[in-house]
């Protein structure tokens, strides 16, 4: 279409006016575009969204995606491409693929029949293997993949799905008929990602896709919720999202899906088999698991079963799946279907098992292994696109990618040749695909771009495959999609279904009963105690070291340790001390020439090197809230992420801004976690965190500060860690003295930031943690914070002493570790070891 | 060195001693040392004797053709002592006599209708261990081609492997792999092994590792075999009609009657004698003695 349209759009003198019909500027292909091959009903849908867009962007494209990016940035939408340290924000453009009720009930209808003959043929490998004995499916097909299980076969799952969860990439040729890319039988990756960006696309567009009845796809979640829990054991099932953990390249999808379904994120070292059966460390102790969505290869989910290295597995996991005490999705080996040889059998599979053809074809596929194919491949050579059987990489194609014959040069055509002659088994040769296009925005125009879907489906209540309405478009701007992976510049699109009549149909929601209604946040497992006590400690260190270098800038104007007489040290020397003790300043140099307090202040809040920096920390709270992702709300997790004004070293305001900055950022976060947390057992171990941080730093700065004697001015550097010198003016009317001083730092319990209170709050949390002893005696770390709170509310201010100050440091030093030992996971990874020397 | 068919009936004893420098915790370790049913091999008196007795000991089958006990303990451990002793009478396997090609074996591999673990199909492909090598493959290609006998290019292999690869006890680790002792030109029986099993699947003959001991005792006069004082490795090569025949590249040969097959699988790991986790230190003593009599 468009014929007449003019060549370049946007172009014109005054450009489109808000509200126009910026669609109406598109340049489609010849052939294909899903947008100008529409029907009448659906062409109108596209183009209602996309002026919609143009007048939320008051008139300019570009400007709607930047309020997409920001909406994604909020929802902490991030990813991984391959080689990546870093997470980058997910790319999302703001037009979506819309597919309207009629195409997608075809679509729908087709890959339900697809998961249904996975299922079967999955269900039959680990089964009986007819498919295989009445030569239906070679039995290299099984054997050759890398997700084939040997010692799942004869292991059924306790529902008797071994497919839960299924994944698809389609695409859309240029007629209009669709074909199956790729299945997804391991793991479903993109599904968190297709419902955050439906989620980020309703922030950006208000009411939008409700107007333009896009079917909603939470019901859809929540099928797959419940799915899940209708195969455990127990009828209020615990239900765990087992993730490789930080490292993995969709960790964050990971972590928002359990967030948003109410699992809890795990990893191998929180899990452990007991008699058959599945627990999860917790803060109260062993606390069984009944139901897994796993996010890791069956190769490496258990060591004793599989791999013996692995070391994100639980040992024995394997042990609870045979006790039919644990329903996994998908189960071990359900993998093994998703191999592209298998596409060559699966239209021969559909007609052996339902009696009918695909309904949705997938793209011919050729395995080499059988002679007769690899006649076909090799007569056909240069028109077929050639790819591992297996996935993973053969001579010739690297891992994930496929080569087209004719763009073959004669090194690589001697390559796959050579493969193809010693290990024909492990090519497949498959058709071209050629893709369509669909109108995406590409700076602040139309442009119509290549794209691919993915689907998801899931098993709901019953069993029954339910299909999301919805999924998402990934986009390439390189025109070829060739691999399974998102490159760097493809982005991703909304899928939306609609209905061309405007009507709204959603998928039912399924019948439930209200839950008794209940509260607390159960068990809180003791790796999230630990990251969370730790995430706590870390602010508040933060916040502290913050404190002392503003004190540092503001109270000195000279070189630092000038004077020879420790009785003569100046109040810098002092603070440069205790930076020094806590790493966050360099080691003060042996030759004369000290450091100033500026230095000693530059270097806290710019070197990386000293590992209790203010970058240093902030880098450590950042590592410890990833790990956190699923219990921090989005408000607390931007804090966290927004960064610190620049620092200009030769200007001392620069510095007490960047001080001020991490004071009052720390004290939001602080005050966005707690705020935000129910108070359960997880806010206690955060509050606890904080808490003993501070009781350890404020027993530090009294050391460091009052050794002995200290004047006036040191005094005043030690109320100003606590915010109270105003309160020491009103109380006393005069400067500040030793005694004074050191009983509202340290001994009055109304003093928040003072020692007493910290020692009482450790004590009221500990009392309201789980108790795991039957005799009624305090546990040790409950123990121990009473001992330490009796002994300061005894103690007496002008006793103070060096050594009394040094008890209860290690008071508190023992408490902290006794609260590690009894809550905390042991540090010690389970260790494999191997036989070598066994063998001649 | 017995080539007759004559049945041959030995006493063997297995002891391994392991020892930790501190407890560790939640130990639990398969072991692989009863010998699973093979041709011509008839096992009697076995036993497995563990100290300290662990608090769960299950017999597992497979998953490919081994017996796996599988202990746990739940106090902390810091001895462990296995024993496995049994009774093996041998009758050693006929000759291969298959006129069959490597195209032959190959194409008959690719459309096994089978999957059980004596099939071909699960040792055609790369293994975590055995995984394909290019350098392995190329090495191995004249040696190799498709229209020659399976069970002369079998030995001729076999030959090659031991030529190429020179035995030295103590060169590797049991995770070393094939890639590294084929560079090396150096290894054990277990190197040698995957090196030949590496080149048999870079070809698409389906080859098997399989663990067992060696008679530690030769008739007097006789040399005692390489890789006697410990357990041995060999390879299965799967010859089409005649199913899996044995060939150990350590001593340049076929197995015979002075070979007591433990059991089959795709490579060590799946075979490995006793292995597990544990939470706590890896520091520890590890000893062994195998003794292999004839006692007919």
């Amino acid at each position: 279409m468009n014929e007449g349209a003019p060549a370049f759009q946007g172009e014109t003198l005054f450009g489109p006016d808000p509200g126009s019909a910026p669609l109406g500027w598109y340049r489609a292909p010849e052939r294909g575009d899903i947008f100008a091959s529409a029907g009448e009903d659906m062409s109108r849908l596209w183009r209602e969204v996309a002026s919609s867009l143009g007048q939320l962007g008051d008139g300019d494209l570009a400007r709607m995606q930047s309020y997409l990016d920001r909406n994604v940035e909020d929802l902490g939408l991030a990813f991984r491409l391959t080689g990546d340290e870093r997470e980058r924000p997910w790319p999302l453009g703001p037009m979506p693929v819309l597919i309207g009720a009629d195409e997608w009930d075809r679509l729908e209808a087709g890959l339900i029949q697809r998961a249904e003959l996975l299922e079967h043929v999955v269900d039959d490998i680990y089964g009986e293997q007819k498919l295989i004995n009445d030569g239906h499916l070679p039995a290299a097909l099984a054997s050759g993949s890398p997700n084939f299980a040997r010692r799942m076969v004869g292991l059924r799952p306790p529902g008797g799905y071994h497919l839960r969860i299924y994944a698809v990439d389609l695409a859309r040729g240029p007629t209009g008929e669709w074909r199956v890319l790729s299945d997804r039988t391991r793991l479903p990756t993109g599904i968190g990602y297709a419902l955050e960006n439906r989620l980020a696309l309703i922030r950006s567009t208000g009411g939008l896709l409700a107007s333009i009845g896009a079917r909603r796809i939470t019901e859809f979640f929540e099928a797959l919720r419940f799915g899940i829990a209708e195969d455990c054991a127990r009828a209020d099932p615990r239900i765990g999202l087992l993730t490789p953990g930080r490292f993995n390249q969709s960790y964050p999808e990971q972590a928002h899906l359990a967030r948003h379904l109410g699992f809890s994120l795990v990893e191998g070292r929180d899990l452990t088999v007991r008699d058959g059966r599945l627990y999860v460390r917790t803060v109260a102790g062993l606390k069984r698991i009944d139901g897994l969505w796993r996010w890791i290869n069956t190769g490496d989910i258990d060591p004793m079963a599989f791999d013996q290295h692995s070391q994100i597995g639980v040992a024995g996991l394997v042990d609870a799946c045979r006790s039919g005490q644990l329903s996994v999705a998908n189960w071990p080996g359900a993998g093994v279907v998703e191999s592209r040889a298998m596409s060559a059998f699966l239209p021969r599979l559909a007609k052996v098992v339902t009696g009918g053809p695909l309904m949705l074809p997938n793209a011919a596929t050729w395995w080499c292994g059988q002679k007769a194919e690899r006649d076909i491949a090799l007569s056909r050579f240069d028109g077929l696109v050639f790819a591992s059987a297996f996935r993973g990489s053969v001579p010739g194609i690297p891992e994930g990618s496929t080569r087209i014959g004719a763009d073959m040069d004669p090194q690589a055509r001697e390559e796959i040749m050579q493969g193809l002659a010693r290990r024909p088994m492990d090519y497949v040769a498959q058709e071209l695909v050629e893709t369509s296009t669909t109108p995406s925005i590409v700076d602040g125009r139309f442009e119509p771009r290549r794209f691919t879907l993915r689907c998801f489906l899931a098993r709901g209540p019953n069993g029954q495959w339910v299909a999301m309405p919805g999924g998402f478009a990934r986009i390439s701007k390189q025109g070829h999609l060739r691999t399974a992976l998102m490159e760097r510049d493809d982005f991703s699109a909304d899928l939306c279904i609609v209905d061309e009549s405007h009507g709204t149909r959603t998928v039912r929601p399924p019948d439930l009963d209200p839950p008794p209604v209940r509260r607390g946040g159960g068990q809180l497992p003791s790796q999230a105690a630990d990251n969370l006590f730790w995430l706590g400690r870390y602010g508040e260190r933060l916040h502290q070291t913050a404190r002392i270098v503003r004190i540092l800038v503001e109270n000195s104007d000279g070189p630092v340790g000038r004077s020879a007489l420790p009785e003569s040290l100046t109040t810098a020397d002092r603070l440069a001390a205790l930076l020094r003790q806590w790493s966050a300043a360099p080691a003060a140099p042996a030759d004369e020439d000290h450091p100033s307090p500026h230095d000693m202040a530059i270097a806290a809040l710019t070197d990386n090197s000293l590992s209790g920096s203010i970058p240093s920390l902030i880098e450590k709270a950042r590592q410890i809230a990833l790990l956190l992702r699923d219990r921090l709300s989005r408000d607390s997790w931007r804090a966290v992420h927004r960064s610190l004004p620049a620092v200009d070293a030769m200007d001392s305001d620069s510095l007490i801004d960047a001080c001020d900055a991490v004071v009052a950022q720390t004290a939001a976060i602080t005050q966005l976690v707690s705020d935000n947390m129910g108070r359960t057992a997880a806010w206690r171990f955060y509050d606890m965190g904080i808490a003993t941080e501070r009781a350890s730093m404020m027993l530090q700065a009294v050391q460091a500060i009052v050794p002995g004697s200290a004047s006036a001015e040191d005094l005043t550097a030690l109320l100003d860690l606590i915010d109270g010198t105003a309160l020491y003016r009103s109380r006393y009317l005069t400067i500040p003295f030793i005694a004074p001083v050191l009983d509202m730092v340290l001994l009055d319990p109304a003093e928040p930031r003072g020692l007493a209170h910290q020692a009482r709050r450790l004590v009221d949390h500990l009392s309201a943690l789980p108790d795991l002893r039957e005799d009624g005696l305090p546990e040790e770390p409950l123990r121990l914070a009473q001992m330490l709170n009796a002994k300061i509310a005894g103690m007496e201010a002008d006793k103070l002493t060096g050594p009394v100050l040094d008890g209860l440091r290690d008071d508190l030093g023992a408490l902290a570790a006794t609260i590690g030992r009894r809550y905390f996971l042991q540090p010690d990874a389970p260790a494999s070891r191997e036989s070598g020397g066994l063998l001649a | 060195m017995s080539d007759t068919r004559e049945t041959v009936t030995y006493r063997v004893e297995h002891k391994t001693d392991l020892s930790y420098a501190t407890p560790v915790a939640q130990a639990r370790f398969n072991i692989r040392l009863k010998p699973y049913a093979w041709p011509g091999q008839e096992i009697s008196e076995q036993q497995l004797v563990l100290t300290p007795q662990p608090a769960s000991a299950v017999d597992e089958d497979g998953p490919y053709l081994i017996n796996t006990t599988r202990i746990q303990f739940e106090q902390p451990l810091t001895e462990l002592s296995v024993t496995s002793q049994f009774t093996m009478a041998i009758t050693p396997p006929a000759p291969p006599t298959t006129a069959m090609t490597i195209a032959d074996v190959r194409e008959m591999a690719a459309a096994s209708r089978d999957l059980s673990i004596l099939s071909p199909a699960p040792y055609l492909f790369a293994s975590r261990i055995a995984g394909l090598d290019p350098a392995i493959a190329d090495w191995a290609a004249p040696l190799l081609p498709p229209d020659r006998s399976i069970v002369e290019a079998a030995n001729a292999l076999t030959h090659a492997v031991h030529e190429k690869i020179a035995y030295q006890s103590g060169s590797s680790t049991s995770r070393t792999p094939p890639g590294e002792a084929f560079a090396a030109g150096r290894g054990v029986c277990q190197d040698q092994s995957h090196v030949m099993i590496a080149a048999l699947r870079a070809h698409s003959i389906p080859a098997a590792y399989i663990s067992g001991y060696l008679n530690t005792r030769p008739p007097p006069g006789q040399e005692k075999l390489v890789g006697a004082d410990a357990m041995h490795a060999w390879v299965a090569v799967w010859c089409g009609e005649d199913g899996w025949v044995t060939f150990d590249p350590t001593n340049d040969r076929l197995t015979d009657s002075d070979h007591v097959t433990v059991g089959m699988g795709r490579d060590f790991g799946d075979v490995s004698p006793i292995d597990g986790v544990f939470v706590g230190s890896t520091v520890q003593n590890l000893s062994y003695a195998v003794d292999v009599r004839r006692v007919d």
